[in-house]
């Protein structure tokens, strides 16, 4: 009786997953025959009722049975799907994605970000201070006499007589050291003015890292090698560079730092002034002077500092030629970086 | 400043070394070249030519056409001078030269229909002069063919070298070559006076008095008598104008040279100008004007150091002289002046004159006091030798305290320890003498130097290190490989706005900075603005007092680029006064760091699948509230509303620890967008960085994961529209158990069914207990509770029911 119904269960299914062509068939072949109340079910129940010796050959039978017309199942049941054409169940993987916006930090902070990591591998710590100083931090204590020629390197916006918009980061070493007893090694990133006229090549405000090193042993020698190690990070290990003199007045000696122009390679163009070499930075060994005016024994310590433009450097690092486009916030700027 | 290579050989042999040679050793030791004029390479090509024939231009009024012999071919030329003449010797460039002035290339082309080969050149465009109201006509005796540089003697090289204000003995040739004498180890070779003084004895022709010994330490005078003011001879000008001076006559001319030999400014005075044959050196008491040498009237302040005669001022003293006693053609006697003057003095004249001229730049720097005399009797030389005077015997010298060179010891030792490596003794020997300091040995170790006054920049040990490795070469000085670094504590100020900086960006957030310089109306939005006293326009005349007015100037310019969705953020200081007198210390303003978040627009991007959603205050509350966790802020803040409009906003509100308000923000008033043509609304919210800092931040601590389950219940009440949410949330917190643990928002909405003036609100509410299971009953006595307790207390009716 059992083995009629496992064939007409066979054919009846062999039938159905002939016609088989949607997606809706195949849920309606399930139903009928593996459902809980299925035909294959159903026959399970009804070997309850087998004699004793009948039962485990038709029980074989049965699993037999399941298993085979599970097997054309699955087969068929992937096939279809994977075909299936049916409104409810198109899915078109080639649209796009839902985007979300990840902000970002402006490419000057990028660029400090880069520039501060380099240095606390150093072993500097980092500092702040005022942007709105007095000339006693701005000038005086920093070895800029009054009424000296040297003031003229640095246009000045005032606010009264004796308060300023700081021109450079350097105060920040005399407050440092006010603070502290040798040694002292840390730099200074921060906003400075200028009391120039706004173009492509200068802006009423831009920004500096400032650094020093103070302590028994402090050499040029020292100084020149950790900024070529600087260079050497942020631009890269094949970079030429030339120290020469120059003149600040909180540092003697004094030099600048050149690299060679990114544009002509050395062999000089518009942007070099045909000289093959940019400056990037100034430093030198911190003055007595300055010393002086921080306590500090210049027989027992010496110093090295250094300064350097960040908008200076980003613009040679990603190749602008416009200042002004830093302060556009442009967001079509922005987003690039 | 620009020095001629050929004038510099006049003191010192450069032979063997290559032009590229002294430019880059100069630079590499501190006179650093900006640029270079090499006269041989400019006028390579350029030869004389002979005008053979001219005629009109067909077709062209103004323009001729030549037929130009350059030696060997007859060419045809167009030019378009008004002097050009059969005849004449010209300066002729043929097809391929680069024109100097412009640096563009001579090529065949056809004006106006004729062909032209090559050009006929004015001296401007040689870069000469500026002459452009003609062609150059040259002697007549040159030979056809030859090169201009040979004729005109152009193969000179000129520097354009800037100097650092700590040289003022580098501002002359004299000074150059003493650098190059120390690079090149050679010998400085100075001019020789050779003086033939026939005139009658000084004394009788002239007197000086200084009266302001203190701005004037010394003032020497020379007389000549009987010259002939005439044209410079052409060596004299031709000096003078390779170096881009205009020859005037021959006595400016010479007292020219003389500034840019020596770096010693003189003057002349026409002698018989001066009354009572007097020189006066004194300050003026009082405001006055005076008319200077190039006609302008000019006002003085009081205390302004002036050269007068007996009765008047007539000359502003190292910055310009006077027209009242200026040499002209007929001038026949002549008193030269080389003095010494106090630099700030100068300085200060020259800066409230706003003029600055060849003699102040160098005064105001430090002249040598003790080169007054010879360039003064060098001054006198020439002019007897060029303008045929004859020089008063005997010179004028007030200079009642001698300024001696300087004695500086310089230890070797110490030499070492500053540059971290050994130059030999015996090479900084050579360097300082080189330099023209005198050196005693003083020890093994120690030298005793002398400098002399040309350097007022060396005044001790330090200076005297700076020349030594400046000359030497940085190049020299080794490279080290390992440094030091000491093991005290690193600290890095600028750590917590970059926390700050990732949150808000994390957030979606673009960093954005904005000028703090704006105008007044900007600036004094929200506070009391700081002004400049020397602002560059008046757009920029005050100091921010909040971020808020630069985000918004950054808000409306991106609009205006079709940018209108923004989310940005700046961190930066703001300024306040903190009074109204003048800043005199830091306690009379405050500088604080502010950050300010900013949106506009829609809050996503538009997708096939999304819709866009309008930025919205609950944006900006969510961004800060977001945000306020992530810097674990959060629960120690209280917020206050402020639903009516102020100043700046239509609504705002704002965060506060205990009393201080340490943030404020909301949607931005109409009034305030419509100044910035911003047409769309726009929310922001600004922290005040400097108070959070000051909050004690409590450090992160794990928490376990709650280990037992949660229970969620759900309920919504009818209330009455006037309910606030906040109101009811903080009711439910205080009338239940410990056990519930959080209430939440989670649909608002209205319609007519609800009735007018009604609203839904549903919340959810969490139930737990970090230690054990909640029973169904413990919570469902909690909940039911609530329920009774909210419809009675708000009138409110519980919604499904
Ligand atoms: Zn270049």
């Amino acid at each position: 009786m059992l083995d009629n119904k496992i064939s007409e269960i066979k054919n009846s299914f062999t039938a159905d997953i002939k016609s088989v062509s949607s997606s809706k068939d195949i849920e309606d072949i399930r139903i009928k025959y593996f459902s809980r109340n299925g035909l294959i079910a159903q026959l399970f129940e009804k070997l309850k009722d087998a004699s004793k010796e009948d039962k485990p050959e038709l029980g074989k039978k049965l699993n037999l049975l399941r298993n085979d017309l599970t097997l054309q199942f699955d087969t068929v049941k992937d096939k279809i799907i994977l075909s299936d054409t049916s409104k409810e169940n198109i899915i078109d993987l080639t649209l796009p994605g839902n985007e979300f916006v990840i902000g970002s930090k402006h490419l000057l902070t990028q660029t400090l970000d880069e520039i501060k990591s380099i240095f606390k591998g150093l072993g500097f710590s980092v500092a702040g201070g005022p942007e709105l100083e007095s000339d006693y931090y701005n000038f005086e204590s920093l070895n800029f006499p009054a009424d000296h020629p040297a003031r003229d390197m640095q246009d000045t916006f005032f606010i009264s007589k004796d308060f300023l918009l700081r021109t450079h980061t350097t105060p920040v070493q005399i407050r440092l050291m006010e603070k502290q007893a040798p040694p002292v090694r840390a730099i200074m990133p921060g906003r400075v003015y200028r009391n120039e006229a706004v173009s492509a090549r200068s802006y009423c405000m831009f920004h500096q890292v400032d650094g020093i090193y103070v302590d028994t042993d402090v050499t040029f020698a020292e100084l020149k090698g950790t900024l070529i190690s600087f260079a050497k990070q942020f631009y890269g290990a094949n970079l030429k560079y030339r120290f020469r003199p120059s003149f600040f007045p909180f540092t003697e000696p004094s030099a600048e730092m050149d690299i060679t122009c990114y544009l002509c390679h050395g062999k000089g163009c518009k942007i070099c002034k045909n000289t093959g070499w940019l400056e990037i930075l100034g430093c030198g060994m911190v003055d007595p002077n300055v010393f002086k005016y921080v306590n500090y024994d210049s027989e027992k310590y010496t110093g090295y500092a250094f300064g350097m433009g960040i908008e200076r450097i980003a613009l040679l690092k990603y190749g602008l030629t416009d200042i002004r486009i830093f302060f556009d916030n442009d967001l079509r700027f922005l987003k690039q970086f | 400043m620009k020095i001629s290579l050929n004038w510099l050989k006049e003191y010192i042999d450069l032979s063997n070394i290559s032009t590229d040679e002294i430019i880059s050793h100069l630079t590499m030791s501190g006179l650093e070249v900006e640029d270079v004029v090499d006269q041989n390479k400019i006028y390579q090509k350029f030869i004389v030519g002979l005008v053979k024939e001219t005629e009109k231009h067909p077709n062209a009024d103004k323009l001729s056409v030549c037929k130009v012999f350059d030696g060997k071919n007859e060419l045809q030329v167009i030019c378009g001078a008004p002097n050009v003449q059969a005849g004449q010797k010209v300066v002729f460039a043929p097809i391929g030269t680069l024109i100097p002035n412009g640096d563009f290339e001579i090529k065949k082309a056809k004006i106006r229909g004729i062909e032209s080969h090559g050009m006929i050149c004015a001296e401007d465009e040689l870069l000469l002069s500026d002459d452009h109201s003609g062609i150059m006509v040259l002697d007549e005796k040159n030979i056809v063919g030859e090169k201009i540089s040979e004729v005109l003697n152009l193969n000179d090289v000129i520097f354009e070298i800037a100097i650092t204000p700590n040289r003022p003995d580098a501002l002359s040739h004299i000074g150059v070559a003493r650098d190059l004498a120390a690079i090149f180890n050679r010998e400085l070779k100075m001019p020789k006076i050779m003086l033939d003084e026939k005139g009658d004895n000084i004394a009788a022709l002239a007197s000086v008095e200084v009266e302001d010994i203190k701005n004037c330490p010394r003032y020497v005078a020379k007389v000549v008598t009987g010259v002939q003011i005439k044209e410079s001879p052409l060596w004299l000008k031709k000096k003078l104008e390779n170096i881009g001076l205009r020859p005037i006559n021959n006595i400016v001319d010479i007292t020219n040279f003389i500034l840019h030999e020596t770096g010693q400014p003189l003057h002349a005075f026409d002698l018989d100008r001066l009354n009572d044959k007097k020189i006066v050196v004194k300050s003026t008491k009082s405001e006055t004007t005076f008319v200077t040498l190039d006609a302008k009237e000019r006002k003085l302040p009081s205390n302004t150091l002036m050269i007068c005669d007996s009765k008047k001022e007539v000359a502003i003293a190292g910055v310009m002289g006077g027209e009242n006693s200026e040499i002209t053609s007929s001038t026949k006697n002549i008193l030269i002046e080389s003095a010494y003057f106090n630099p700030s003095s100068i300085r200060k004249t020259s800066k409230s004159l706003g003029l600055s001229t060849d003699a102040s730049y160098r005064f105001e720097r430090g002249t040598d006091p003790n080169i007054t005399k010879f360039a003064a009797e060098r001054a006198a030389q020439l002019i007897s030798e060029l303008a045929d005077g004859k020089v008063a015997k005997g010179m004028i010298d007030v200079y009642p305290e001698v300024i001696l060179p300087k004695e500086i010891k310089l230890r070797f030792s110490r030499t070492s320890k500053i540059l971290g490596y050994d130059i030999p003794s015996e090479k900084i020997k050579t360097i300082l003498s080189r330099l023209g300091l005198a050196l005693k040995v003083v020890d093994d170790d120690t030298l005793l130097v002398s400098v002399p006054t040309f350097r007022p920049d060396i005044e001790r040990e330090i200076d005297l290190i700076e020349e030594i490795v400046r000359i030497n070469g940085y190049d020299n000085i080794p490279t080290v490989t390992k440094i030091n670094i000491s093991l005290e504590e690193k600290s890095d100020e600028t750590a917590f706005a970059e926390q700050l900086r990732q949150a808000a960006t994390s957030l979606g957030f673009f960093e954005m900075i904005n000028n703090p310089l704006q105008s007044e109306q900007q600036a004094k939005l929200s506070g009391n603005a700081i002004r400049i006293a020397n602002p560059l326009s008046a757009d920029m005349e005050y100091l921010r007092t909040s971020l808020l007015p630069g985000a918004l100037i950054t808000v409306a310019k991106n609009i205006r680029q079709g940018v209108k969705d923004l989310k940005l953020f700046e961190i930066g200081d703001v300024f306040n006064k903190n009074n109204d007198l003048e800043i005199k210390n830091f306690a009379d303003f405050s500088e604080d760091q502010k950050m300010i978040l900013v949106i506009t627009g829609n809050n996503n991007l538009k997708s096939w699948n999304a819709s866009e959603t309008k930025s919205d205050f609950y944006h900006i509350k969510g961004y800060v509230d977001s945000f306020i966790k992530k810097i674990s802020l959060d629960n120690v803040l209280i917020d206050s509303y402020y639903s009516s409009v102020n100043q700046i906003y239509a609504y705002h509100y704002t965060k506060s620890f205990k009393n201080l308000v340490i943030g404020i923000g909301g949607k931005v008033n109409s009034d305030v967008l419509k100044k910035f043509d911003i047409h769309q609304d726009v929310y922001c919210f600004e922290f005040d960085l400097t108070l959070i800092r000051l909050l004690e931040f409590k450090p992160k601590h794990y928490k376990e994961p709650l280990k037992y389950p949660k229970v969620v219940r759900d309920f919504a009440f009818i209330f009455d529209k006037s309910v606030r949410y906040l109101d009811v949330k903080n009711f439910i917190i205080n009338k239940s158990s410990d056990l519930l643990k959080d209430v939440k928002v989670f649909d608002i909405f209205e319609n007519e069914a609800l009735g007018i003036d009604k609203k839904s609100i549903a919340f959810t509410l969490e139930f737990f207990d970090e230690n054990r299971t909640l029973t169904e009953d413990e919570v469902e006595k909690d909940f039911s509770n609530l329920i009774m307790l909210i419809s009675k207390e708000f009138n409110a009716k519980l919604r499904g029911n």
